[in-house]
């Protein structure tokens, strides 16, 4: 038996019975990120052995390993989000949700690699270089959270978490063949997250399968006093949702989601995992969602004006890099400079622009109504059906480099995009490979606070499938 | 002064609220700590922080909104106001702007006109910095500290009236208890916008904006540097600039800060950390509760039945509490207005020797009143009076006991003045002669003399009396 192929839920049964000691499980893993992290680099740091001491027995997963991205603080750990401009910052305190995962017993086993403050969608905007896939290392494992994703695929670590402003837990888990979970906004405290879209941003999970999905949600979800943005919505046992029941759910299917620019083994992927859903009597709704289409535009206005404000606290003058001078001015312009990446730069600027005198109404404002459009639009099918089919992504893993124009990076998130704009739960899961052995995902989008729909679904179809069981084999030379 | 003119003056006023925490964070806003002290990631806007409302300042700005007349909106919501400088750790400092807590009300002054409030909105306050040779140190305890920015209509039309519509807010603001408005410790600031124009113009001229007063006195003084300057350039036909000026205070003029080409565009835009707030008819009402007597009706009430002179009243309503113990003791007192001298004579000047004034102030009203019936029924003298005073005025210790200790009871008993009498006669032959001569002066020693003898605690009138029977004999 190999301890790292087996799943959190797995493991934690194992150390209940006393067939596994936490203290080995960590060392396993350890030594399997030294071994294979080389080749995939999904690790921007990996402890090797646990940072603080777990009380036995405080949650159903007490003692399994857990890696977290970048960007959630850990007291006494570096924060970096991938970037020059925070390098050596240690952090003072601890997230919400690291609070919580260290309260439940789970040992970190270190922190992941991301793109720069989560801008980009293939971790290639990393200070700490790019993130390979592990299906294929000439790949991008997706982003940002590429770094959790492929340790989670490449099983270096039973699950991890990540952040999801417009799809940075979704896309990297369906071009990494994982169950990436993004919860509602307001689900789980984001103290802690480093700000990227305040109002985008969600702290969600990276997992094999949704039993793991389900009790890792269980932990990290709920109040903390410290998120006013948090919703005082009970949080119900995700667990409960974890049965092989179809009944009831009526899917809809977006047409908009299928027309242009979709890669056809994608589609067809896609299409023949709702035919299996149908199959079993899970009733499917063709619906419209019309907003759908300034999605992106409107994403980029509201994320990047968002990141602008969020990002200017890093000004050289109490934390991270300082480039000297004697002159405010060019303290700041200097630091800023060396400090941020070029896509950090170009989201800086684009939100400054739709911010400013005189833009403000035409560009964000603007964002603000089309976003309250785009809300609209769920709404209304969620009259109609239970949860939303489409696919995760137009296209399966792209080749490192492959996408130089910031634009066409940005389309990868076309079909994630929309969820955050309106605060929904989704979640993206295996659905099949394409021909070159490529992991496909599927997304399921749920009604607000309805996280139990998607995970019920995902479950059941689970059950039903192989695709999340399959594992990279990782002997590159 | 040019009389072709006239001067158009609107004031900002940021005023602290007195809370214990600071308004997005549970650090203290306690002053005059050592630096960066009371700070927390939070408020010093480490990587991840999210801000958390205290609610008790949205009590404190609607109890000030309302007092200020103002309509409160019943949706509040923030807004990020973007600059850089290293007193704002955020880079951004959470405020108001599209739509202020409170709108449209308006203030009385003392002269009965009513200055027009534009808005009243909250935002937190930066850090200090401190300049240094060569570089500088940043001081973030008082970043987050809640601020009211109460911002007047341009209403007020020469310097002193402005000086008067400061006092009187910030008498105001103390009566209903939001904020201490002590301006040597920044706990109120104030800018200032000055315009001129001819006479008779509607339109209003270009304005200028005034910073850097710390004093009431200062915002009347760069007022009236302002408007004589303004007068002088509109004289000769020049133009005035839209800029920003600062009062100098060692140099008694405004020099230019920067210019409307410089201004800052701030970005503002909603604060997305914090979801919106609703100003419940309930939360107002709570609030009314605190409001009290404000000074200008306790000031008309008090012109009646008191027999106090306008310039006594003014005195007495400059502080909320001693206006109270002033109308405790006064009902109380047997003697209203020994009672009333007696107040703003020696208990005013002993108070005013004590570090916080009225503040320090522990006597009873019980105690207080003891004393004054005490003297104005003859059982103590005024000097002795004081001494008690004195003795229980931060202590409250019991005036029977202090004048018991100090054996302070006034001698009125003929017989026990008599032989004191008797011998300052005798031993005073010389005055008693230039008294009989006519010297009213001569019996003014010799009451005297007999204070002296014993310690202060004769009846003067009692001794008048009896050496006047004497002498006559």
């Amino acid at each position: 038996m190999d301890i790292c192929f087996l799943t959190a839920c797995e493991l934690a049964r194992k150390i209940r019975d006393e067939k596994l000691a936490s203290a080995d499980i960590f060392q396993s893993f350890s030594k399997r990120v030294l071994e294979y992290d080389k080749n995939i680099n999904s690790f921007v740091e990996c402890y090797d052995k646990p940072i603080y001491e777990t009380k036995a027995g405080s949650s159903e997963l007490c003692g399994v390993p857990i890696a977290i991205k970048n960007n959630i603080c850990i007291e006494g750990r570096e924060i970096n989000c991938c970037s020059n401009i925070l390098k050596g910052h240690v952090s003072a305190y601890d997230a919400t949700v690291i609070k919580k995962i260290k309260s439940a017993g789970l040992n970190i086993l270190g922190t992941t690699n991301m793109d720069e403050f989560a801008f980009g969608s293939s971790t290639e905007t990393s200070a700490y270089g790019i993130t390979c896939n592990p299906w294929d290392i000439t790949r991008v494992p997706g982003g940002s959270s590429g770094g959790s994703a492929a340790a989670v695929a490449a099983r270096l670590v039973p699950f991890a978490l990540g952040s999801d402003t417009g799809g940075s837990i979704r896309q990297p888990a369906s071009f990494c063949g994982v169950v990436g979970f993004k919860p509602s906004y307001g689900r789980v405290s984001r103290f802690g997250l480093v700000a990227f879209g305040s109002s985008l941003d969600q702290i969600g999970t990276l997992t094999r399968d949704f039993s793991d999905c389900a009790d890792l949600l269980n932990i990290i979800s709920g109040p903390d006093g410290f998120d006013a943005t948090l919703s005082d919505v009970k949080v119900p046992d995700f667990r409960q949702y974890l049965r092989k029941d179809f009944s009831g759910l009526t899917a809809g299917v977006p047409i908009e989601f299928f027309e242009e620019g979709i890669n056809p083994q994608v589609k067809n992927a896609v299409e023949e995992a709702i035919n299996l859903l149908k199959d079993n009597r899970v009733r499917i709704k063709p619906i419209s969602l019309p907003h759908t289409k300034y999605s992106i535009a409107t994403y980029y206005i509201i994320a990047s004006s968002e990141a602008s404000s969020n990002l200017q606290r890093f000004d050289g003058i109490r934390y991270g890099l300082r480039v000297a001078s004697n002159n405010l001015d060019d303290i700041y312009k200097k630091t800023r400079q060396a400090g941020f990446g070029d896509e950090a730069k170009r989201r800086i600027f684009l939100g400054t622009y739709s911010l400013s005198s005189g833009y403000y109404d035409a560009y964000y404002m603007r964002a603000l109504k089309v976003r309250r459009l785009i809300q609209e639009d769920f709404k209304n099918v969620f009259d109609d059906v239970d949860v939303i089919i489409t696919p995760t992504s137009p296209t399966t893993a792209f080749k490192v480099g492959e996408k130089s124009d910031p634009l066409s990076m940005y389309l990868s998130d076309i079909y994630t995009i929309s969820t955050n704009l309106a605060g929904l739960p989704a979640v993206s899961l295996p659905c099949g490979f394409d021909d070159q052995g490529l992991p496909i995902g599927m997304q399921f989008i749920g009604k607000s606070f309805h996280e139990g729909d998607i995970i019920r679904l995902g479950y059941s179809y689970q059950n039903l499938t192989e695709y999340n069981r399959k594992a990279p084999v990782l002997n590159y030379e | 002064m040019n009389n072709e003119f006239e001067t158009v003056i609107g004031l900002e006023v940021h005023v602290q609220l007195k809370t214990k925490s600071k308004i997005f964070c549970a650090c203290s806003t306690e002053f005059a700590c050592a630096p960066n002290t009371n700070i927390c990631p939070i408020c010093s806007a480490y990587p991840g922080v999210l801000p958390l409302f205290n609610k008790k300042v949205l009590e404190l700005a609607v109890r000030t909104a309302v007092v200020l007349n103002c309509s409160v909106n019943d949706r509040i919501y923030f807004e990020r106001k973007n600059y850089f400088y290293p007193d704002l750790p955020k880079a951004y400092q959470i405020s108001q702007y599209k739509k202020p807590l409170g709108e449209n009300g308006w203030l009385e002054i003392s002269s009965g006109k009513k200055i027009g409030i534009t808005r009243a909105h909250l935002e937190e306050d930066a850090g200090k910095l401190v300049h240094k040779q060569g570089y500088s140190l940043v001081d973030l305890n008082r970043t987050g500290i809640p601020l009211l920015e109460i911002v007047s209509e341009p209403d007020i039309s020469d310097p002193q009236e402005a000086f008067d519509y400061l006092t009187y807010l910030k008498l105001i603001l103390q009566y209903i208890e939001v904020s201490d408005c002590d301006m040597e410790k920044g706990f109120l600031r104030c800018d200032a916008n000055i315009s001129t124009r001819k006479k008779g113009e509607k339109q209003l001229g270009v304005k200028v904006e005034l910073k850097n007063m710390n004093s009431f006195r200062g915002v009347r003084d760069a007022l009236f540097y302002e408007e004589k300057r303004q007068r002088e350039v509109l004289s000769s036909g020049g133009k005035i600039f839209q800029e920003t000026r600062l009062w100098d205070v060692d140099k008694s003029k405004t020099i230019v800060m920067r210019t409307k080409e410089e201004a800052h565009d701030y970005r503002y835009f909603p604060e997305p950390d914090l979801l919106d707030f609703y100003v419940h008819n309930e939360l107002i009402d709570a609030q009314l509760e605190f409001i009290p007597e404000l000074p200008l009706s306790a000031r008309s009430r008090l012109l009646g039945d008191y027999g106090l002179s306008e310039k006594d009243i003014d005195v007495l309503i400059a502080n909320k509490s001693m206006l109270r113990f002033y109308e405790d003791v006064y009902n109380k007192a047997d003697d209203k207005r020994k009672l009333t001298n007696w107040f703003l004579g020696p208990f005013l000047e002993q108070i005013n020797n004590l570090p916080k004034g009225f503040s320090d102030v522990t006597i009873s009203v019980d105690n207080f009143v003891k004393i004054v019936n005490y003297f104005c029924a003859g059982k103590i003298n005024n000097v002795a009076a004081k001494k008690v005073l004195s003795e229980s005025l931060t202590t409250d210790k019991d005036p029977d006991e202090i004048i018991k200790e100090k054996n302070l009871l006034q001698i009125s008993g003929t017989n026990e003045l008599e032989c004191v009498v008797d011998r300052v006669i005798s031993e005073n032959s010389a005055a008693v002669g230039e008294y009989l001569n006519g010297a009213d002066k001569a019996m003014q020693f010799l009451i005297g003399q007999v204070m002296k003898e014993t310690k202060g605690k004769a009846n003067p009138q009692v001794s008048r009396a009896l050496i006047e029977e004497k002498i006559k004999k």
